[in-house]
Formats: structure tokens, sequence, C-alpha cells
């Protein structure tokens, strides 16, 4: 079903990729930690090496639980599928981390 | 001598109301009808007879504002009388007033769009007395706007989170989800904001929207916002009523309204259960003297007054109960404090404050949630209470991610399980989009279209439409200021308060 409007309608997607340049935004979900209402959404650029993405944004937000521990990080999923992260040097976009990606993790 | 001729008699009131409506319609000479009225017939809608609209209360102009003038004196007198003797003193806390900063925030703004709407449909539906009809809405909506400013202004004076409300309201990420399901009704044709605000907002949903507001006011000695909830509820019994015969008229007028109406019914029971999921923390976490929780509220409002006794009667024209109520029902245990935790989380960005509950309050919630709340929801709050204890308050260190559709964080659970977060995704035009729920995920998909052009505040801020890139840029841009957001405990509203009850 589609829109039932008096004139063509069609409009450009508020939030397309083309607005973040060479940045996206990424979805990162702490699985079953209630500490957090939601997984965060973070603007990050497509080519950060996952280490560090993790390194500088998702470890300060996650440390909003005082029981983080970044060693403990594990299991790495994109949507439900299983991500092997490697060393961590790969970039986001290598690891198929695209626009509006979801991320999640056990700790 | 002089004679004194008899003056006319009255007309009965049922002819009067005749005169004063239908009988000022004619039909247009020198445009066509179609030109006149162009909104009302590519939503698919079949009107053969506009006449078969009647308006069970027959209520005049000179009546209607007669009637009001009463009320809005009552009112007023009332307003007054609290103001002189500083009646904000006798609340049950300044907590009490994060309820009311929420309505002002989020409900005053959406009575003026109410308004504004209804005024567009007294301009362009076809017949005069759903013409006459939405008048007198737009004329309520505007009368209820303005009271509850009135009413509310007065606690500006002396506690914070009451200014800006307009400019909140249009910006601020937790108001995006009232703003957005009326920008989406109002976006739509006639027929369906009819039966997205009158019937599912104003008849589905109102009491569970509307009356906790008030019995919490009533609860915690807000007399003025009572006052102005009993003057507005006599006005919302009436669009009820109106929202019933806007239903019953359309799917009378012919058997193919009755899938496209179903649809609506679909849709907008779910964008307004959604948006009264911010109802739903309110009841069961923000009133210091809390009136029921939200899983009663449910039970007595939706399950048996709409589920048990209007959906019965709306089975003789076929139309079903809404799609995905069942999820709805399914979460009654869980929504209040899901969306409490984002309140909570977030309220550093918020024009109001929260806490974790007290003892006292974990105890009552516990009593009404025998189910959920020691099992999934008590933990967190005890694992809160220990980093106050230590000095701290936790916060959500970041944004939230949204769902595309109720623009609320996404922090629904699973309808079968209670500790996974329920994700959804669509992809249309080769983008993701993320909702909360099978509800939102229906919504989206159905109008794709008009979902991805969604303002969703914290995509905003990223894309730096929003002040700045650091929090305080942004609270700026959102009006907050100091004192309005964050912890309750020790804020600038608790200080004075516990000053001003030595």
């Amino acid at each position: 079903m589609t829109v039932k409007a008096l004139y063509d309608y069609t409009f450009p997607s508020a939030d397309r990729a083309e607005n973040f340049g060479d940045d996206q935004l990424v979805f990162v979900h702490w699985a079953g930690n209630p500490f957090f209402c939601s997984a965060a959404a973070f603007r990050a650029p497509k080519a950060i090496p996952f280490a560090e993405f993790i390194q500088t944004m998702v470890e300060p937000w996650a440390a909003s639980d005082p029981d983080f521990d970044s060693a403990a990080v594990r299991n790495w999923r994109l949507f439900d599928q299983p991500l092997d992260t490697g060393d961590g040097g790969k970039t986001l976009l290598d690891l198929g981390v695209t626009h509006k990606a979801l991320l999640s993790f056990d700790a | 001598m002089t004679t004194v001729q008899p003056r006319a008699k009255k007309l009965p009131l049922k002819e009067r109301y005749s005169l004063l409506t239908r009988d000022l319609d004619w039909e247009p000479s020198y445009v066509s009808r179609e030109r006149l009225y162009p909104y009302t017939s590519y939503e698919g809608i079949k009107i053969h007879d506009w006449d078969g609209w009647t308006d069970p209360f027959r209520l005049t102009v000179d009546a209607y504002y007669k009637y009001q003038a009463e009320k809005d004196k009552r009112l007023y007198a009332v307003l007054d009388s609290f103001a002189q003797s500083q009646g904000h003193l006798s609340l049950s806390d300044a907590s009490y007033l994060n309820a009311i900063k929420i309505f002002i925030q989020g409900v005053t703004p959406l009575e003026y769009a109410a308004h504004r709407h209804f005024a567009f449909l007294a301009r362009y539906l076809e017949g005069p007395a759903p013409r006459f009809a939405a008048l007198c809405q737009s004329v309520d909506e505007l009368r209820h706007a303005q009271t509850q400013i009135h009413t509310i202004s007065n606690y500006n004076k002396y506690y914070g989170g009451f200014h800006s409300w307009s400019k909140m309201h249009d910006r601020v990420w937790y108001l995006s989800v009232p703003k957005s399901l009326f920008d989406d009704a109002m976006t739509a044709g006639p027929f369906e904001f009819l039966i997205s605000i009158s019937f599912s907002f104003e008849y589905l949903l109102t009491n569970l929207l509307f009356v906790p507001f008030m019995s919490g006011a009533s609860f915690n000695g807000d007399l003025p916002t009572m006052t102005f909830g009993f003057s507005a509820q006599s006005d919302e019994s009436r669009h009820m009523t109106l929202g019933l015969e806007a239903i019953k008229f359309l799917l009378e007028q012919d058997e193919d309204n009755v899938p496209i109406i179903q649809d609506w019914i679909d849709k907008w029971f779910w964008r307004a259960y959604r948006m009264s999921a911010l109802v739903a923390g309110m009841m069961d976490y923000m009133l210091p003297k809390p009136v029921m929780s939200w899983r009663e509220a449910f039970e007595l409002y939706f399950e048996d007054q709409m589920l048990g006794g209007l959906f019965p009667d709306l089975d003789f024209y076929g139309i079903k109960p809404p799609r995905h109520v069942d999820l709805a029902i399914g979460e009654k245990d869980h929504l209040g404090h899901q969306v409490y935790k984002i309140l909570h989380n977030f309220s550093f960005a918020a024009a109001f404050t929260t806490s974790t509950p007290t003892d006292e309050h974990m105890a009552w919630l516990s009593e009404q949630y025998p189910s959920t709340f020691d099992r999934h929801y008590r933990p967190t709050w005890e694992k809160h209470r220990r980093i106050e204890a230590a000095g701290g308050r936790a916060f959500f260190q970041g944004l939230p991610q949204l769902c595309q559709v109720c623009q609320v964080p996404m922090a629904f659970t699973e309808p079968s399980d209670p500790t996974r977060i329920s994700f959804r995704h669509s992809e249309y035009r080769g983008e993701t989009f993320h909702t909360c729920s099978d509800g939102c995920k229906w919504i989206f998909d159905r109008e794709p279209e008009k979902y991805v052009q969604a303002w969703l505040p914290v995509h905003q801020i990223y894309q730096g439409n929003c002040g700045g890139p650091t929090v305080p840029d942004v609270l700026n841009w959102y009006g907050i200021k100091e004192g309005d957001n964050g912890e309750y405990r020790g804020s600038a509203d608790n200080t004075s308060w516990l000053e001003w009850h030595k």
C-alpha cells in the first residue's frame, strides 16, 4: 500500500546516507543489560577501524554502567548474524557495517 | 394608544439547530463542487448522503458560548484563589510537577494543533452538520489550549521547566513523539484525520491519555489542573460522542468504506497507544501519590470499556478490534517500567527531572505488578540506588536508537521475552529503517514514503541541525536551562521546595 495523495508523493529520506558524508549512523546494543533502556546511536566514519570505533565511541558510552568491563566484551553480531571483527583493524565498511546497521555484543 | 406586538415564539431547539447548521448550506453555482471541496474523494471514502450525519448534542453557538463562559468563570476563580493563597505549596511534592511539565510540553500544543485542523475540516467537509461539529470542536480545542496555558503558567513563577514549552514541543526528543503523531494525522486526508483524532485518540484512548493526568492532579493537591480537567472533560465527552458518530456515519454510507476504516483503526490505535506510553511512565513513576497503575487503567479504560463495550457494537458494521491489540495487552505489565527507564536514562536532556523510585514507591510497584516488577525491574533500580548511595547518578552517556514510526527510544521488549529488546527493521529504496515493534513495522511498511521523512531528533542532532555537536549546544537549542533537567533530588525545584517547607 502507498500513501494516498492528490499529487505525486515522492520525498527523499530524512536520514539518507548522503546527509552524513563520509560518516554513517551505527547502532550498538549491549544485549541483556537493562541498565540501558535502548541501543545507542553513533555517528561514525565509515573508514574508522573497528577497534578504534569501540575504544573511542562505544566504551565511553558503555561505561555509563559502572559494572562495564571492556575485557568482557564478546560475541559481536551484525543484525543478529555473528560478526568476525578479527584483530579490530578492519574498518566498519570492510566489515559490512553500513549506514544504520545494528551491532550487538554481550559483556 | 400604542399596541404592543406579541413577540414571535422561540423556535424549538431542534428547529433552531437545523436553521443554524443544515440550512446554511448551499449548492455552489460559480465553482464546481469538486473545486469547492477538493479533499473529500481521494481517500476512497464514499459518502452518498452528507445529511446522514447527526449531531447528538444539537448545540447552538449561543448556547455553546454561554455554557463555556460559565465554566471559564469557575476555572479562573479557582486559578485566582490558588495563586493568591500560594496553593502550590500544598502540592504533594514539587516532583509531582514533572508530570505537569510533560503535559504542557506534550499535550497542550496538541490541543492547539487540533484547533487548527478542526478549523480546516470546518471549511472542507462537504456536509453542513459535520462542518459545524468540526467548528465547535475547533473552538473547544483552542479554549483547552488557552485554559491549560493559563492554569499551568502559574507554576512558571516558582519552578523550572515550564518556560519555552512551545519551542520545546517542536524540538525536544521526547516531544517528537506526540508532535510526530499529530503531524502524521494532519498530513493525512480529512477522513483519516477523523478516524485518527476523533475516533482513535478522542474515543478509544482519551480516558487513558487524559484522565490519569486529572486524577493525578486531584490526588496530588493540584486543584487548578483538576479544574481545567473537569472543564475540558465535558467537552471531551462531546468529542468522544462525535468520534463515534463520525465512524458510524462513514461505515453506514457505503460498504466499501469498511476495509479502509478498519485499516485506519489498525494504524491509529497503535500510533495513539505508543504515544500513551509516556502516560504509562508518568502514572507508574512520576506521581508522589499514585492514583492507579498503568495496568489497572489499561484494563479499565481500554480492555473493559473499549474491547468489551465498543468493539462488539462495531462488529455489526464488520469492524474488528485493532490489529496488534494483543501486543498492547501483553505489554501492560511492562510498559510503564520501560518508559520511565528511558526518561530516567535521559532526563539530563529533558525539561523535567527524574529520580530512582523510593523503597515505598517500589513496594507500591511490586504490589501493582506482582508478576513483573520484582523480577525484571527492581534489580536495575536497586543498582541505581547503590550508585546514588556512593554519590553518583547514572545517565545514558550518549544518544538512543529511535523507532522510525513512534520515535520513542527502542526500549520495548519482545512479546515472548521481556529480557530481549524488540528490534524490527525494513528495507526501503536501499535504506534500513528500524522500528520498535510489529505494530510500528506494520505501519512503516504500509506507507514507507511517509515515514522515511520522519524528523528523528537523534539523527537530526548527528546531522548538525540542532544547535551544535555537544550536549550543552543541543540543550541551549532546545531552550532547556540549567535546573530544568537531570536528577530531582538536589535540583533547583527540590531545593526550593525544602526551603519553603522548613
